[in-house]
């Protein structure tokens, strides 16, 4: 019988493991010594050996964040566990901060903080709980921005997250939580990712169109793509900031676009895709780049998978698109 | 002499109006005519500052004992978080002044015209952001923390930063954690009462944080021999790992204009602790004027030297 374990299980491993591997990096986080709200500090907080680098903060949105820029300025590396990206919200300043940090003291002064939080609906929760600020967060200069589309990539995400030793600029990793407490056999875990963290990837090959799927929408544009019986591509758009632009690009040629990603339209992380195809791709272009998103909000508990593309609406405009 | 409006309530006074030292225990280790020559040199800079127009300027005239006894009392593996209004710390760090003149200029660093850091010698960068620099020295505090006792990091501001949400926020962190950081907030001295919208809260600060389970003291920025016990009490504290602590200095901002003309001379700390020096007979007017040439020859070759250099890269 095949093993199944959760994706946050497997992620408290990653996250014990990275505290191991490096001396310099700290857990923070306000409950991060009782395992966190997901668990991903459990398995750091059962290793005697760990606890003393696990450090529980108060409350407090905007100075956590700035206290882990202080803490990677003095030569550590703060890994940041949230309980919502939301909270980045409530951290704004301190968020502009940490991007801004490595542009003073002549570049000499570099943050390298992590930023671990759950995006978008998936507990039910509604309100912030459901929302999706990924893109208001990239939109910081400064940071690297990066949402999970496949669960079993998360682990290895995390790791190459977590590396700065070629000078990355400070992270976010958005996990969706539409996909992390999906059970995966081990066996699907990926052990690496096979490219840079954020780079876009076909997923699947396709001619006849090509959707751009951000986050939690992978698995409903590979839904969407069978059930519309196009022959389409489907491209997975991780990193949000920096956005891929040359690997967008090149998956652009069937010039029959169709962006998804969670959250709202106005503003969204397609907003900045479509413009960048509208700009580059525009002699390819053969139909009007349809955006297929979640609703704008607010969501009650209730009605907080509205906050995310339907199946049905994907398979809509990769129709329109490829009839056009 | 009574005590006029101009006097901060629920200080512990060391050096009197007249400049008279109290307690002479109080000074001990303190070498106040070395101490007078960089609180002239924090004043002197103080004016010359003020004449180069940089955005967002402020004068910081009576307030310098909280900035030059900081600086003093930072051993070098300490850290500084200074607020825009404690430039003059950074030459005491040992900043070369022509890097400082570049620094301030914006021409250097941070690129930020009006702030000064170095990583080198301890002194953390002065984020836009308001009273972001507080949270950045708790991380660095923390930082110490891990590596063990011995080190500690201070962080400057004014007393208008006590009602964001950072200041709260770097309390309960500081607390929490029982991190080796002291915070040292300026407090303006309002004799006719502060004005609504200045939220203080209550007329101290360093009791308002008491409330919060934070060690602190509350001292008059006008007696430098005050300043200097509260300082160096906080700053040991802090690195021997009794905890985080709080130094409010209760200081008369000195400003150019008719407002200065009502502000008595005990008032600034400089004038009373000129008198007490001349009381030693440790004060003269050469003294003086040799100290002001002085700083006022190095202000101005430095700031000339990067004025020029300024220009000749602006295109």
């Amino acid at each position: 019988m095949n093993v199944r374990e959760r994706v946050v299980d497997v992620l408290a491993e990653v996250v014990a493991e990275l505290l191991r591997d490096d001396l310099r990096r700290v857990l923070l986080g306000e409950d991060v010594r009782d395992g966190g709200m997901l668990g991903l500090s459990r398995a750091a907080m059962r290793d005697p050996a760990l606890g003393l680098r696990v450090l529980a903060t108060p409350l407090t949105p905007a100075t956590n964040l700035a206290h882990a820029t202080g803490l990677a300025l003095a030569g550590r590396r703060p890994i940041v566990l949230l309980n919502s990206a939301t909270a980045l919200l409530e951290g704004y300043a301190a968020l502009r901060e940490l991007g801004r940090v490595g542009a003073t003291a002549n570049g000499e002064r570099a943050a390298p903080v992590l930023i671990v939080a759950p995006t978008g609906p998936g507990f039910g929760l509604g309100g912030d709980g459901a929302d999706s600020p990924d893109a208001a967060i990239a939109a910081v200069p400064g940071l690297r921005v990066v949402v999970l589309g496949d669960a079993g990539e998360a682990p290895a995400s995390l790791r190459a997250a977590a590396s700065f030793d070629g000078g990355e600029a400070p992270t976010v990793l958005l996990l969706p939580r539409a996909l992390i407490l999906r059970e995966l056999e081990a066996h699907e875990y990926k052990p690496q990712l096979g490219r840079p963290l954020g780079a876009a990837r076909t997923v699947r090959p396709g001619s006849a169109a090509t959707v751009f799927a951000v986050g939690a929408t992978l698995d409903a544009a590979f839904a969407a793509v069978e059930t519309s019986g196009v022959d389409a591509a489907i491209v997975e758009v991780s990193g949000l900031a920096p956005l891929d632009e040359t690997g967008v690009l090149a998956a652009a040629t069937s010039g029959k676009l169709v962006v998804t990603h969670a959250g709202g339209r106005s503003h969204g992380a397609g907003a900045e895709l479509v413009a960048l195809l509208a700009d580059r791709a525009i002699l390819h272009l053969d139909a009007p780049v349809l955006r297929v998103t979640g609703g704008d909000g607010p969501f009650t508990g209730r009605d907080e998978f509205a906050g995310l593309p339907s199946v049905e609406a994907i398979v809509a405009a990769i129709t329109r698109v490829a009839t056009y | 002499m009574e005590p006029s409006p101009w006097d901060p309530e629920g200080v512990e006074q060391c050096l009197d109006a007249e400049g008279l030292l109290l307690d002479p225990r109080a000074a001990q280790g303190l070498d106040l005519r070395a101490l007078y020559k960089r609180m002239v040199a924090a004043r002197l800079l103080d004016l010359r500052l003020a004449r180069l127009g940089l955005p967002m300027w402020v004068p910081s005239a009576g307030e310098e004992a909280a900035t030059v006894l900081s600086a003093t009392l930072a051993g070098p593996e300490d850290w500084l978080y200074p607020s825009v209004r404690d430039l003059a710390l950074a030459p005491i760090r040992g900043m070369d002044l022509d890097e400082f003149a570049q620094q301030v200029l914006g021409a250097a660093y941070n690129g930020r015209p009006g702030a000064v850091a170095a990583a080198d010698l301890g002194i953390g960068h002065a984020p836009e952001a308001l009273g972001l620099h507080l949270p950045l020295a708790s991380g660095q505090a923390h930082a110490q923390k891990l590596a063990g006792p011995g080190r500690m990091t201070a962080a400057l501001f004014g007393e208008g930063l006590t009602t964001t949400a950072m200041f709260h926020e770097t309390v309960a962190l500081a607390v929490a954690c029982d991190l080796p950081l002291v915070l040292v907030c300026k407090s303006q001295l309002w004799p006719e009462g502060a004005p609504a919208e200045a939220g203080l809260l209550g007329d101290s600060v360093a009791e308002r944080v008491k409330a919060c389970g934070l060690w602190s003291r509350r001292v008059d920025g006008a007696d430098v021999v005050g300043v200097y016990g509260a300082i160096d009490q906080a700053f040991r504290r802090a690195r021997d790992g009794r905890g985080p602590g709080l130094v409010e200095v209760v200081a008369t901002r000195l400003q150019a204009g008719e407002k200065s003309a009502d502000v008595p001379a005990h008032r600034d700390p400089l004038e009373r602790l000129r008198r007490h020096l001349d009381r030693e007979k440790q004060w003269t007017p050469t003294f003086q004027d040799v100290i002001e040439a002085e700083v006022r020859g190095q202000l101005d070759r430095a700031f000339t030297h990067a004025q020029r250099q300024v220009t000749e890269e602006t295109p």
